[in-house]
């Protein structure tokens, strides 16, 4: 029995722990938000946070998240509202056929998290775990670009624009 | 609604033309299918015609017949019913329309999304319908309120009688008795309230939350998983299998023989895949066996100096004009396999029960996959139902439906709903790809340096003999199989001998004033199964007649863009794109390091010139920036337009720098992202777009954007090294 926090809720996986986490989070809790690509750690469709940080999980087995913070694409944001990056996505009318956006949101959120103020040449190398086949990327760039100043504004007014924060710490309560 | 009689339908007319290889689709009786239509009708809903429900709680449903793969065809194609029928697109729900004969492409009479066309072909038809369904509405209302329709008007949804204001929704029922008018006039440019303005794509929100659903996120109840091991090399069929190690693996349900292989069962798709390698398989010998991309290409060298084997189209005196020139340039180019690498791998889940058959899948052509259902269970037609999702990205790959064959057979074999996934693996070596292409161009040109004679002959595969071994069994589900393979037999030494596949050489002339040409064609067939590639032929050429055209505006001393203009007496259009390219170019400043290129090309109606900034550090290639200036006539969705635009570059850049599909010993060499690399945000350009203000009816921009993106690049690096590169991908030595 593994059990780790997925979204801010304790769950218990009972099934192979070499299963990679990414299948025991679309097959068995049903959140499908999170995309298969190519399930070697190549393409970052599968990119979740592990205790905060971008892990691609098409690779990572589920024994390794065990007593960890996994957080999806479904619990970025609360719910009915939008992180500033997906309000970002929006505005920029980023996604194609948007197959591997959850995964570069995540990976970007992962990135904004530690570096609000990240250089365009710091979301280069953040980012370069994530492909795009559609070849969204100029608009990717300038979304992550206009949410982190986003963030940076959010925060100098005390309020915290993430709220998945707030999730994470009530789930230690 | 017609139903689907002998009289509708055509007989194959397999004549060589130009433009996109669809021609064999487009003149077969498609997959009509008439009998009720595929709507879910809500309590109160009203159907005026086969594309919307309106229900009295204001809902307004319309039923997209292009599927969605990234191109923006939803938002595009609801903003023009929505500009006639007045409602924003953004308050219509967009559904994806099931399979209907009322559905089917205007210029395909199939559901087929490809070639660039939705925006195009459904263009009038859809305007019509919302124009006539508003007509309809006001004429409803005038009745209920007692107000001639003169004096009412509409607003985003909304009835307008003087200060009062009455949602469509309120006259429904009269509306229902009285009869859908015809032929309602359309609106005007300057009438225009959502075509040409610019707001986000429809699905843009749903695709940022997770919430958007693919055909890979469908999950029923007592579904099971399938992995198929097919044939290493394409063709081979098994001899035997043991399958004993795989079905020791936790998970594991059953392992199957299906027509393309053997099907590993299992409860999840990670366990079914991780079994899949353990089959034992003693495959049959193909003559692709002995197939490398070095013998490929020694193949395609020694084929087109064949003038025996060759299919030609003459206008004019070549022979003369180059005899006559003052002088001669000549060229050859090379284009490798490559694979289309969707970011969704193929998949398909079917339930097969009480004689229905439900299909979640997202495909390019879901009657074809109604029709493949269809031969392979016996179901009739009306009870085969595909609901078709989200495409994560289609590039032509999502048009020929091996996977709902697969899944088909599997689900008839195990009797409990399935889905098949393939993995990356799979798609990568078991798929069809975009052919390789040698071609050879010679140019004569005069003292002015026009062009007077062009010979340009190219030495490859055929894409419609594998399109029509793949699609007749599912546009004519009741014939049998020998009858396909006879038609597809005579098509294809038809084209060996007598016609060229129109799609082999599109754009080897098209997009300039080419007076005596000769277009010849030589088919080289090795059995690897080939299909439509983003832009198709153009692909290929765009890379060599634009590679070429640089070449020649050297050889006569001129400009690339005044070289370019000086051909283009006659199209207008196109001398509009580069003059405005030119124009841009000379207004860029840029490093002393960096090199600029620019290439042009027209395909799908649409014209598109591109100029690349690229600089070279040791043999390491970057390009910088590219400017696109495209003419597609009115621009529905601006923005939309702009994003195809970038994704094309993104597309081809790849394609560029760094796409091959090699083979040895007949199978696919390279199997995930690590041999098969696909452009990354670090090396991405900036793009600027340019759209030229146009009147003209609305044409495709999904395709049109690829072609010109690899000569703009080889053009600069020429400049940038003085190495002209002649092959794709681009490698200096």
């Amino acid at each position: 029995m593994i059990s780790f926090h997925l979204n801010g809720q304790r769950v218990e996986f009972s099934g192979d722990a070499d299963t990679p986490l990414l299948w025991v989070v679309r097959d068995v809790f049903k959140l499908k938000g999170s995309k298969f690509g190519c399930g070697a750690g190549l393409c970052g469709a599968c990119t979740m946070h592990l205790d905060g940080s971008a892990m691609k999980t098409c690779v990572l087995p589920v024994a390794a998240v065990a007593g960890k913070k996994v957080t999806t694409i479904e619990g970025l944001s609360a719910e009915g509202e939008l992180h500033p990056l997906q309000t970002a996505w929006v505005t920029h009318n980023v996604p194609q056929c948007g197959y591997c956006q959850s995964g570069q949101i995540m990976a970007a959120a992962a990135l904004l998290e530690s570096n609000p103020t990240a250089s365009l040449e710091d979301i280069d190398r953040a980012m370069a775990g994530n492909i795009c086949r559609c070849g969204c990327y100029p608009r990717i760039k300038t979304a992550i670009a206009d949410a982190g100043r986003q963030l940076v504004a959010a925060d100098n007014t005390g309020k915290s624009a993430i709220a998945y924060n707030a999730m994470a710490e009530e789930d230690e309560a | 609604m017609s139903s689907n009689t002998l009289s509708r339908r055509r007989f194959l007319k397999a004549s060589a033309q130009a433009g996109g290889g669809l021609f064999i689709a487009a003149q077969l009786p498609g997959c009509a299918f008439g009998g009720a239509l595929p709507i879910d009708l809500a309590d109160d809903g009203f159907v005026p015609n086969a594309f919307l429900q309106l229900t009295t709680t204001n809902d307004i449903i319309f039923y997209c017949p292009a599927d969605e793969m990234g191109q923006g065809i939803r938002t595009g194609l609801a903003t023009l019913v929505g500009e006639e029928l007045d409602v924003h697109p953004d308050k219509m729900r967009v559904v994806s329309a099931g399979s209907h004969e009322d559905y089917n492409n205007p210029e395909y009479e199939m559901q087929l999304t490809g070639g660039s066309n939705a925006i195009r072909a459904f263009n009038e038809p859809l305007r019509q319908i919302g124009a006539d369904t508003r007509a309809l509405l006001l004429n409803a209302a005038s009745l209920n309120l007692g107000i001639p329709v003169g004096q009412l008007t509409t607003e985003n949804g909304m009835i307008i009688a003087g200060e009062r204001r009455y949602p469509y929704g309120e006259f429904l029922g009269t509306a229902s008795t009285l009869p859908l008018p015809e032929g309602t006039p359309l609106k005007s440019a300057d009438q225009f309230k959502f075509i040409g303005s610019e707001f986000p794509r429809i699905d843009a929100e749903e695709k940022t939350t997770g919430e958007a659903v693919f055909g890979i996120d469908i999950d029923i109840p007592d579904m099971v998983s399938a992995v198929v091991v097919r044939a290493p090399v394409a063709g081979s069929k098994i001899d035997s299998f043991n399958a004993e190690k795989a079905l020791g693996i936790p998970g594991v349900i059953d392992v199957i023989e299906i027509s393309s292989g053997v099907a590993v069962i299992a409860e999840s798709y990670w366990q079914a895949n991780r079994a899949a390698p353990l089959v034992e398989i003693n495959w049959q010998s193909t003559p692709l066996d002995s197939v490398s991309s070095a013998t490929m290409r020694a193949d395609l060298t020694a084929a087109i100096e064949e003038d025996s084997q060759a299919t030609t189209d003459r206008e004019g005196d070549p022979e003369h004009a180059f005899s006559e020139s003052s002088q001669i340039h000549s060229a050859t180019f090379f284009t490798p396999l490559l694979a289309h690498a969707p970011m969704e791998p193929l998949n398909a889940t079917l339930r097969l029960k009480n004689g229905v058959a439900d299909l979640w899948t997202g495909v390019q052509a879901i009657g074809s996959a109604q029709g493949l259902i269809e031969r392979i269970t016996g179901y009739p037609r009306e009870q085969i139902h595909v609901h078709n999702q989200y495409l994560g990205g289609g590039f032509g790959r999502r048009a020929t439906l091996t996977h709902i064959v697969e899944v088909t057979e599997i689900a008839l074999a195990l009797e409990k709903p399935v889905q098949l996934i393939w993995s990356r693996e799979n798609d990568l070596q078991n798929g069809l790809y975009r052919p390789a292409s040698l071609m050879k161009l010679h140019a004569a040109l005069d003292d002015t340096g026009r062009i007077t004679g062009w010979q340009a002959r190219r030495a490859g595969g055929n894409l419609t003999p594998d399109y029509m071994r793949n699609s007749l069994p599912a546009l004519l589900p009741n014939l049998p199989e020998f009858v396909f393979e006879g038609m597809t037999a005579a098509t294809d030494y038809m084209l060996k001998r007598w016609t060229t596949d129109g799609s082999s050489v599109e754009g080897l002339h098209e997009t300039y004033d080419l007076p005596n040409r000769e277009i010849s064609h030589v088919t080289v067939d090795h059995g690897l199964p080939l299909t439509f590639w983003r832009s198709v032929g153009h692909s290929y050429t765009g890379f060599a007649v634009e590679s070429m055209m640089d070449e020649l505006a050297e050889a006569a001393k001129l400009d690339p863009i005044s070289f370019r203009l000086k051909q283009l007496e006659s199209k207008p259009r196109m001398a509009g794109v580069i003059s405005k390219a030119g124009e841009l170019m000379q207004a860029m400043s840029v490093p002393e390091d960096h090199h600029l290129g620019v290439a042009a090309h027209s395909s799908f109606s649409t014209d598109v010139a591109q100029i690349a900034e690229v600089s070279v550090t040791g043999n390491k290639i970057r390009v910088h920036k590219v400017i696109c200036v495209v003419d597609c006539g009115l621009a529905v969705n601006p923005d939309i337009v702009r994003s195809q635009l970038e994704g094309s570059v993104m597309f081809a850049l790849t394609a560029t720098l760094h796409g091959k599909i090699d083979l040895e010993q007949g199978a696919v060499v390279q199997s995930n992202f690590h041999d098969y690399p696909i452009l990354r945000m670090d090396e991405a350009p900036a793009v600027e777009v340019v759209i030229m203000p146009s009147d003209a009816g609305p044409t495709g921009i999904g395709e049109p954007g690829v072609p010109p993106l690899a000569p703009a690049v080889a053009n600069a690096v020429y400049r940038a090294t003085g190495q002209r590169l002649r092959e794709l991908p681009l490698l200096l030595a």
